[in-house]
Protein backbone atom coordinates (compact mmCIF):
# COMPACT_ATOMS: atom_id res chain seq x y z
CA UNK A 1 0.00 0.00 0.00
CA UNK A 2 2.55 2.61 0.80
CA UNK A 3 4.69 1.22 -2.22
CA UNK A 4 1.60 2.08 -4.29
CA UNK A 5 1.36 5.50 -2.40
CA UNK A 6 4.76 6.27 -2.67
CA UNK A 7 4.34 5.71 -6.79
CA UNK A 8 1.39 7.68 -7.51
CA UNK A 9 2.84 11.38 -7.34
CA UNK A 10 5.33 9.71 -10.01
CA UNK A 11 2.47 8.29 -12.08
CA UNK A 12 0.54 11.33 -12.14
CA UNK A 13 3.72 13.69 -13.21
CA UNK A 14 4.12 10.93 -15.89
CA UNK A 15 0.68 11.36 -17.25
CA UNK A 16 0.45 14.86 -16.72
CA UNK A 17 3.74 15.08 -19.07
CA UNK A 18 2.46 12.82 -21.77
CA UNK A 19 -1.25 14.53 -21.61
CA UNK A 20 0.85 18.01 -22.10
CA UNK A 21 2.89 16.75 -24.83
CA UNK A 22 2.17 17.58 -28.20
CA UNK A 23 2.72 14.76 -30.70
CA UNK A 24 4.13 17.02 -33.20
CA UNK A 25 6.32 18.89 -30.79
CA UNK A 26 9.69 17.13 -32.32
CA UNK A 27 8.84 18.62 -35.54
CA UNK A 28 10.30 21.76 -37.26
CA UNK A 29 7.88 25.10 -36.01
CA UNK A 30 6.81 26.90 -39.08
CA UNK A 31 8.31 30.59 -38.38
CA UNK A 32 6.06 33.67 -38.69
CA UNK A 33 7.07 36.93 -38.05
CA UNK A 34 4.74 39.63 -37.09
CA UNK A 35 6.50 43.41 -36.60
CA UNK A 36 3.77 45.67 -34.38
CA UNK A 37 4.34 49.32 -35.46
CA UNK A 38 1.87 52.48 -34.56
CA UNK A 39 -0.64 50.26 -33.01
CA UNK A 40 -1.33 47.49 -35.96
CA UNK A 41 0.14 44.53 -36.94
CA UNK A 42 1.96 44.30 -39.87
CA UNK A 43 1.23 41.87 -41.55
CA UNK A 44 -2.37 41.11 -40.27
CA UNK A 45 -3.24 38.51 -42.04
CA UNK A 46 -0.70 35.49 -41.59
CA UNK A 47 -0.63 31.86 -43.34
CA UNK A 48 0.66 28.57 -42.23
CA UNK A 49 0.04 24.87 -42.96
CA UNK A 50 -1.74 22.77 -40.50
CA UNK A 51 -0.51 20.10 -37.98
CA UNK A 52 2.81 21.30 -37.68
CA UNK A 53 4.13 23.90 -34.69
CA UNK A 54 4.44 27.65 -35.17
CA UNK A 55 6.84 29.90 -33.90
CA UNK A 56 5.48 33.35 -33.91
CA UNK A 57 8.49 35.89 -33.56
CA UNK A 58 6.78 39.38 -32.93
CA UNK A 59 8.84 42.75 -33.27
CA UNK A 60 7.17 45.54 -31.53
CA UNK A 61 8.88 48.57 -32.82
CA UNK A 62 6.63 51.03 -30.82
CA UNK A 63 7.78 53.01 -27.98
CA UNK A 64 5.88 51.17 -25.44
CA UNK A 65 5.10 47.28 -24.26
CA UNK A 66 2.35 45.64 -26.13
CA UNK A 67 0.44 42.19 -25.31
CA UNK A 68 0.52 39.53 -28.13
CA UNK A 69 -2.64 37.48 -27.12
CA UNK A 70 -5.20 34.81 -28.72
CA UNK A 71 -7.62 33.08 -26.90
CA UNK A 72 -8.22 30.43 -29.86
CA UNK A 73 -3.98 29.93 -29.86
CA UNK A 74 -4.22 30.11 -26.03
CA UNK A 75 -1.47 32.18 -25.96
CA UNK A 76 -0.03 35.70 -24.78
CA UNK A 77 2.93 37.32 -24.16
CA UNK A 78 4.09 41.04 -23.23
CA UNK A 79 6.58 42.35 -25.49
CA UNK A 80 8.46 45.17 -24.27
CA UNK A 81 8.95 48.29 -26.41
CA UNK A 82 11.82 48.15 -29.22
CA UNK A 83 12.63 44.56 -28.42
CA UNK A 84 11.11 40.65 -29.68
CA UNK A 85 8.74 38.32 -28.44
CA UNK A 86 8.87 34.86 -29.31
CA UNK A 87 5.42 32.84 -28.80
CA UNK A 88 5.15 28.99 -29.12
CA UNK A 89 2.15 27.49 -30.40
CA UNK A 90 0.90 23.98 -30.99
CA UNK A 91 0.35 22.20 -34.17
CA UNK A 92 -3.05 23.59 -35.09
CA UNK A 93 -5.81 22.47 -36.93
CA UNK A 94 -7.51 24.09 -40.09
CA UNK A 95 -9.00 27.08 -39.47
CA UNK A 96 -8.70 31.08 -38.66
CA UNK A 97 -7.49 31.76 -35.56
CA UNK A 98 -7.84 35.86 -34.09
CA UNK A 99 -4.55 37.72 -32.20
CA UNK A 100 -5.05 40.63 -31.14
CA UNK A 101 -2.70 43.53 -28.95
CA UNK A 102 -3.94 42.95 -25.32
CA UNK A 103 -2.86 47.12 -24.25
CA UNK A 104 -4.88 48.00 -27.93
CA UNK A 105 -8.07 46.29 -28.72
CA UNK A 106 -8.09 47.74 -32.11
CA UNK A 107 -4.72 46.44 -33.23
CA UNK A 108 -6.03 43.04 -34.39
CA UNK A 109 -4.65 40.38 -37.14
CA UNK A 110 -5.56 36.50 -37.99
CA UNK A 111 -3.49 33.55 -38.29
CA UNK A 112 -5.24 31.01 -41.30
CA UNK A 113 -4.05 27.43 -40.72
CA UNK A 114 -4.86 25.39 -43.95
CA UNK B 1 -22.34 58.35 -13.18
CA UNK B 2 -24.49 54.50 -12.78
CA UNK B 3 -25.33 55.28 -16.07
CA UNK B 4 -21.63 56.34 -17.59
CA UNK B 5 -20.51 53.31 -16.20
CA UNK B 6 -23.66 51.26 -17.57
CA UNK B 7 -22.71 52.54 -20.70
CA UNK B 8 -19.15 51.98 -20.94
CA UNK B 9 -20.30 48.21 -19.61
CA UNK B 10 -22.31 47.62 -22.45
CA UNK B 11 -20.48 49.20 -25.23
CA UNK B 12 -20.38 52.31 -27.03
CA UNK B 13 -23.11 54.32 -25.66
CA UNK B 14 -24.86 54.19 -28.83
CA UNK B 15 -27.69 51.04 -28.58
CA UNK B 16 -29.40 52.31 -32.05
CA UNK B 17 -25.77 51.41 -34.08
CA UNK B 18 -26.05 47.99 -35.05
CA UNK B 19 -22.78 45.86 -34.08
CA UNK B 20 -20.71 43.70 -35.68
CA UNK B 21 -20.74 40.97 -33.34
CA UNK B 22 -17.97 39.21 -35.47
CA UNK B 23 -15.26 41.73 -34.92
CA UNK B 24 -15.82 41.20 -31.23
CA UNK B 25 -12.81 39.09 -29.77
CA UNK B 26 -12.82 35.93 -28.99
CA UNK B 27 -14.21 35.14 -25.19
CA UNK B 28 -13.05 32.54 -22.76
CA UNK B 29 -16.19 30.08 -22.28
CA UNK B 30 -14.78 29.05 -18.54
CA UNK B 31 -17.14 31.13 -16.31
CA UNK B 32 -19.56 32.44 -18.21
CA UNK B 33 -22.39 30.04 -17.55
CA UNK B 34 -22.60 30.19 -13.73
CA UNK B 35 -22.34 27.22 -11.75
CA UNK B 36 -22.21 25.09 -14.93
CA UNK B 37 -17.96 25.55 -15.88
CA UNK B 38 -17.09 26.10 -19.65
CA UNK B 39 -14.33 24.37 -21.52
CA UNK B 40 -12.07 27.26 -21.38
CA UNK B 41 -8.58 26.37 -19.66
CA UNK B 42 -7.01 30.08 -19.86
CA UNK B 43 -3.79 30.77 -22.42
CA UNK B 44 -0.20 29.15 -21.82
CA UNK B 45 1.47 31.27 -19.63
CA UNK B 46 -1.93 33.32 -17.96
CA UNK B 47 -1.96 32.99 -13.77
CA UNK B 48 -5.05 34.13 -12.23
CA UNK B 49 -6.02 34.47 -8.42
CA UNK B 50 -9.81 34.57 -7.80
CA UNK B 51 -11.98 34.52 -4.21
CA UNK B 52 -14.82 32.61 -5.07
CA UNK B 53 -17.89 32.16 -3.14
CA UNK B 54 -20.94 29.68 -3.27
CA UNK B 55 -23.54 30.55 -0.74
CA UNK B 56 -26.69 27.84 -0.22
CA UNK B 57 -29.59 29.23 1.40
CA UNK B 58 -32.76 27.60 3.33
CA UNK B 59 -33.95 24.20 4.53
CA UNK B 60 -37.40 22.76 5.16
CA UNK B 61 -37.63 24.59 8.43
CA UNK B 62 -35.71 26.76 10.40
CA UNK B 63 -32.95 29.18 9.27
CA UNK B 64 -30.67 27.89 7.20
CA UNK B 65 -27.30 29.81 5.79
CA UNK B 66 -23.96 28.20 4.92
CA UNK B 67 -20.96 29.73 2.24
CA UNK B 68 -17.87 27.81 1.19
CA UNK B 69 -15.42 30.06 -0.15
CA UNK B 70 -12.53 29.38 -1.97
CA UNK B 71 -9.09 31.26 -2.18
CA UNK B 72 -7.53 30.36 -5.84
CA UNK B 73 -4.35 30.62 -7.83
CA UNK B 74 -4.37 28.98 -11.00
CA UNK B 75 -2.33 29.03 -14.09
CA UNK B 76 -1.62 27.36 -17.52
CA UNK B 77 1.65 25.90 -17.67
CA UNK B 78 0.14 24.50 -21.45
CA UNK B 79 -2.41 24.73 -24.04
CA UNK B 80 -4.13 21.98 -22.88
CA UNK B 81 -4.05 21.75 -18.93
CA UNK B 82 -4.83 24.02 -16.15
CA UNK B 83 -4.02 23.90 -12.54
CA UNK B 84 -5.79 25.21 -9.96
CA UNK B 85 -5.05 25.04 -6.06
CA UNK B 86 -6.24 26.92 -2.73
CA UNK B 87 -7.73 26.86 0.80
CA UNK B 88 -11.31 26.75 1.83
CA UNK B 89 -13.10 29.30 3.91
CA UNK B 90 -16.58 28.37 5.14
CA UNK B 91 -19.51 30.08 7.08
CA UNK B 92 -22.59 28.26 8.90
CA UNK B 93 -25.50 30.31 10.26
CA UNK B 94 -27.92 27.76 11.36
CA UNK B 95 -31.25 27.87 13.86
CA UNK B 96 -34.42 25.91 14.55
CA UNK B 97 -33.44 23.63 10.60
CA UNK B 98 -34.80 19.84 12.18
CA UNK B 99 -31.91 17.60 12.24
CA UNK B 100 -29.16 20.02 12.62
CA UNK B 101 -27.30 21.59 15.48
CA UNK B 102 -27.81 25.56 15.87
CA UNK B 103 -24.29 27.05 14.93
CA UNK B 104 -23.32 30.40 14.07
CA UNK B 105 -19.05 29.90 13.30
CA UNK B 106 -16.86 30.72 10.52
CA UNK B 107 -13.69 29.04 9.64
CA UNK B 108 -10.55 27.91 7.43
CA UNK B 109 -12.32 24.30 6.33
CA UNK B 110 -9.81 23.21 3.62
CA UNK B 111 -8.43 23.03 0.97
CA UNK B 112 -8.27 21.54 -2.80
CA UNK B 113 -6.51 21.49 -6.33
CA UNK B 114 -7.83 20.90 -9.41
CA UNK B 115 -6.11 19.31 -13.11
CA UNK B 116 -8.14 20.33 -16.11
CA UNK B 117 -7.29 18.84 -19.76
CA UNK B 118 -8.84 20.39 -22.63
CA UNK B 119 -9.80 17.03 -24.54
CA UNK B 120 -10.94 18.26 -27.51
CA UNK B 121 -10.72 22.42 -29.22
CA UNK B 122 -12.67 24.28 -30.47
CA UNK B 123 -11.89 25.85 -33.98
CA UNK B 124 -14.10 27.72 -36.86
CA UNK B 125 -14.27 24.70 -38.30
CA UNK B 126 -15.25 22.67 -34.86
CA UNK B 127 -17.78 24.60 -32.52
CA UNK B 128 -17.44 22.06 -29.67
CA UNK B 129 -14.75 21.86 -26.81
CA UNK B 130 -14.30 19.69 -24.38
CA UNK B 131 -12.67 19.86 -21.37
CA UNK B 132 -12.20 16.88 -18.14
CA UNK B 133 -11.30 18.02 -14.42
CA UNK B 134 -10.66 16.24 -11.89
CA UNK B 135 -11.05 18.19 -8.67
CA UNK B 136 -9.51 16.55 -5.32
CA UNK B 137 -11.26 18.23 -1.65
CA UNK B 138 -10.07 17.74 2.01
CA UNK B 139 -12.31 19.87 4.90
CA UNK B 140 -12.35 19.86 8.52
CA UNK B 141 -16.08 21.39 8.39
CA UNK B 142 -18.69 19.36 6.82
CA UNK B 143 -20.59 21.50 4.44
CA UNK B 144 -23.84 21.17 5.15
CA UNK B 145 -23.47 20.82 9.14
CA UNK B 146 -20.16 22.72 9.90
CA UNK B 147 -19.41 20.32 12.32
CA UNK B 148 -16.03 19.24 12.91
CA UNK B 149 -15.09 16.13 10.62
CA UNK B 150 -12.34 14.67 8.22
CA UNK B 151 -13.78 14.74 4.47
CA UNK B 152 -12.25 13.54 1.10
CA UNK B 153 -14.14 14.40 -1.66
CA UNK B 154 -13.18 13.80 -5.49
CA UNK B 155 -15.21 16.05 -7.78
CA UNK B 156 -15.01 14.53 -11.43
CA UNK B 157 -16.34 16.63 -14.36
CA UNK B 158 -17.11 16.46 -18.16
CA UNK B 159 -16.95 20.30 -19.29
CA UNK B 160 -18.30 21.23 -23.09
CA UNK B 161 -19.55 23.60 -24.42
CA UNK B 162 -20.57 24.49 -28.17
CA UNK B 163 -20.42 27.86 -29.70
CA UNK B 164 -23.65 28.79 -31.92
CA UNK B 165 -23.58 31.86 -32.67
CA UNK B 166 -19.63 32.93 -33.61
CA UNK B 167 -18.98 35.25 -30.69
CA UNK B 168 -22.08 35.71 -29.52
CA UNK B 169 -24.43 32.67 -27.99
CA UNK B 170 -23.03 29.46 -26.13
CA UNK B 171 -24.55 26.36 -25.21
CA UNK B 172 -22.68 24.62 -21.84
CA UNK B 173 -22.97 20.74 -20.40
CA UNK B 174 -21.17 19.59 -17.69
CA UNK B 175 -21.67 15.77 -16.34
CA UNK B 176 -20.69 15.44 -12.78
CA UNK B 177 -19.81 12.48 -10.71
CA UNK B 178 -18.68 13.77 -7.02
CA UNK B 179 -17.84 10.56 -4.52
CA UNK B 180 -16.80 11.69 -0.75
CA UNK B 181 -15.82 9.57 2.59
CA UNK B 182 -16.53 11.36 5.55
CA UNK B 183 -14.99 10.59 9.39
CA UNK B 184 -17.42 12.11 12.05
CA UNK B 185 -15.81 13.62 15.29
CA UNK B 186 -17.67 10.46 16.63
CA UNK B 187 -15.47 8.32 14.40
CA UNK B 188 -18.32 7.30 12.48
CA UNK B 189 -17.45 6.54 8.61
CA UNK B 190 -20.39 7.42 5.73
CA UNK B 191 -19.42 7.12 2.29
CA UNK B 192 -21.69 9.17 -0.35
CA UNK B 193 -21.87 10.90 -4.45
CA UNK B 194 -23.63 13.05 -6.52
CA UNK B 195 -24.14 12.33 -10.04
CA UNK B 196 -25.60 14.84 -12.16
CA UNK B 197 -25.55 17.17 -15.60
CA UNK B 198 -26.51 20.64 -16.34
CA UNK B 199 -27.46 22.67 -19.37
CA UNK B 200 -26.71 26.51 -19.97
CA UNK B 201 -27.09 28.88 -22.49
CA UNK B 202 -25.09 32.21 -22.17
CA UNK B 203 -25.75 35.46 -24.76
CA UNK B 204 -23.15 37.90 -24.74
CA UNK B 205 -25.29 41.18 -24.86
CA UNK B 206 -22.37 43.76 -25.20
CA UNK B 207 -18.32 42.96 -25.84
CA UNK B 208 -17.63 42.47 -21.75
CA UNK B 209 -21.51 41.39 -20.49
CA UNK B 210 -22.66 37.94 -20.64
CA UNK B 211 -25.96 36.72 -19.56
CA UNK B 212 -27.87 33.24 -19.24
CA UNK B 213 -29.36 30.61 -17.35
CA UNK B 214 -29.01 27.30 -16.23
CA UNK B 215 -30.48 24.57 -15.23
CA UNK B 216 -29.01 21.06 -13.00
CA UNK B 217 -30.03 17.42 -12.10
CA UNK B 218 -28.57 15.99 -9.19
CA UNK B 219 -28.60 12.27 -7.88
CA UNK B 220 -27.38 11.64 -3.96
CA UNK B 221 -26.50 8.39 -3.40
CA UNK B 222 -25.25 6.77 -0.22
CA UNK B 223 -22.46 5.23 -1.72
CA UNK B 224 -19.93 6.10 -3.67
CA UNK B 225 -20.35 3.41 -6.65
CA UNK B 226 -23.93 4.72 -7.25
CA UNK B 227 -25.71 2.30 -5.45
CA UNK B 228 -28.15 3.78 -2.78
CA UNK B 229 -30.36 6.03 -3.99
CA UNK B 230 -31.28 9.03 -1.38
CA UNK B 231 -33.20 11.30 -3.44
CA UNK B 232 -32.53 14.21 -6.28
CA UNK B 233 -33.25 17.59 -7.02
CA UNK B 234 -33.66 20.16 -10.29
CA UNK B 235 -32.23 23.47 -9.80
CA UNK B 236 -32.87 26.50 -11.78
CA UNK B 237 -31.71 29.98 -12.24
CA UNK B 238 -29.83 33.21 -14.22
CA UNK B 239 -26.04 33.51 -14.89
CA UNK B 240 -24.08 36.53 -14.90
CA UNK B 241 -20.65 37.43 -16.65
CA UNK B 242 -19.15 40.72 -16.61
CA UNK B 243 -15.03 41.84 -17.91
CA UNK B 244 -14.39 44.96 -16.11
CA UNK B 245 -10.97 45.02 -17.71
CA UNK B 246 -8.81 42.89 -19.84
CA UNK B 247 -7.84 41.75 -16.27
CA UNK B 248 -10.41 41.51 -14.24
CA UNK B 249 -13.68 40.30 -14.57
CA UNK B 250 -16.39 38.51 -12.12
CA UNK B 251 -18.88 36.21 -12.69
CA UNK B 252 -22.63 35.32 -10.72
CA UNK B 253 -24.95 33.11 -10.78
CA UNK B 254 -28.41 32.10 -8.66
CA UNK B 255 -30.09 28.52 -8.34
CA UNK B 256 -33.46 27.96 -6.64
CA UNK B 257 -34.21 24.25 -6.34
CA UNK B 258 -37.86 23.97 -8.65
CA UNK B 259 -38.13 19.95 -7.92
CA UNK B 260 -37.01 17.58 -5.88
CA UNK B 261 -37.48 14.53 -4.20
CA UNK B 262 -36.39 12.45 -1.15
CA UNK B 263 -36.60 8.77 -0.72
CA UNK B 264 -39.32 7.31 1.53
CA UNK B 265 -40.68 10.91 2.14
CA UNK B 266 -43.80 12.42 0.19
CA UNK B 267 -42.18 15.91 0.52
CA UNK B 268 -42.13 17.95 -2.42
CA UNK B 269 -38.69 19.41 -2.53
CA UNK B 270 -35.91 17.70 -1.70
CA UNK B 271 -33.96 19.47 1.44
CA UNK B 272 -32.04 16.61 3.01
CA UNK B 273 -29.36 16.72 0.60
CA UNK B 274 -29.46 19.86 -0.96
CA UNK B 275 -31.39 23.48 -0.09
CA UNK B 276 -33.45 25.80 -1.18
CA UNK B 277 -31.50 28.33 -3.17
CA UNK B 278 -27.68 28.40 -3.67
CA UNK B 279 -25.46 31.37 -5.19
CA UNK B 280 -22.12 31.86 -6.57
CA UNK B 281 -20.24 35.30 -6.54
CA UNK B 282 -16.62 35.23 -8.18
CA UNK B 283 -14.17 37.80 -8.43
CA UNK B 284 -10.93 37.10 -10.69
CA UNK B 285 -7.70 38.84 -11.86
CA UNK B 286 -5.07 37.78 -14.41
CA UNK B 287 -1.77 38.65 -14.78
Amino acid sequence: MLNTMKKFPFAAVCAITMLSASPSSAQQAIEIQVSYSSGQFQPSEVRAPADKPITFRVKNLDGKAMEFESKSLRVEKVVAANSEGVINVRALKPGRYEFYDDFNEKARGALTVQ
Amino acid sequence: MVLGALACLFGRGTPARAEDYSSWHDIETKYIFGFTLGSGIGLEGEKEVTVDAIGRFGKRDGSYAASETKYEFEFTPTQFIQIEFGALGSTHNISGVTGLDDRNQAALSGGFAELRYLAIERTSNNPLAVTLAIEPTIRRIDETTGEHVRNFEFETTVNADIELLKNRLFAGFNLLYEPEVTQTSLGDTQREAKFGGSAALSLRVAPNVVLGGEVWYLRHYNAANLTAFTGDTVLLGPTLFIRFTPKMFMTAAWNTQVWGREVGNSFSLNFEEFQRNRAKLKFAYEF
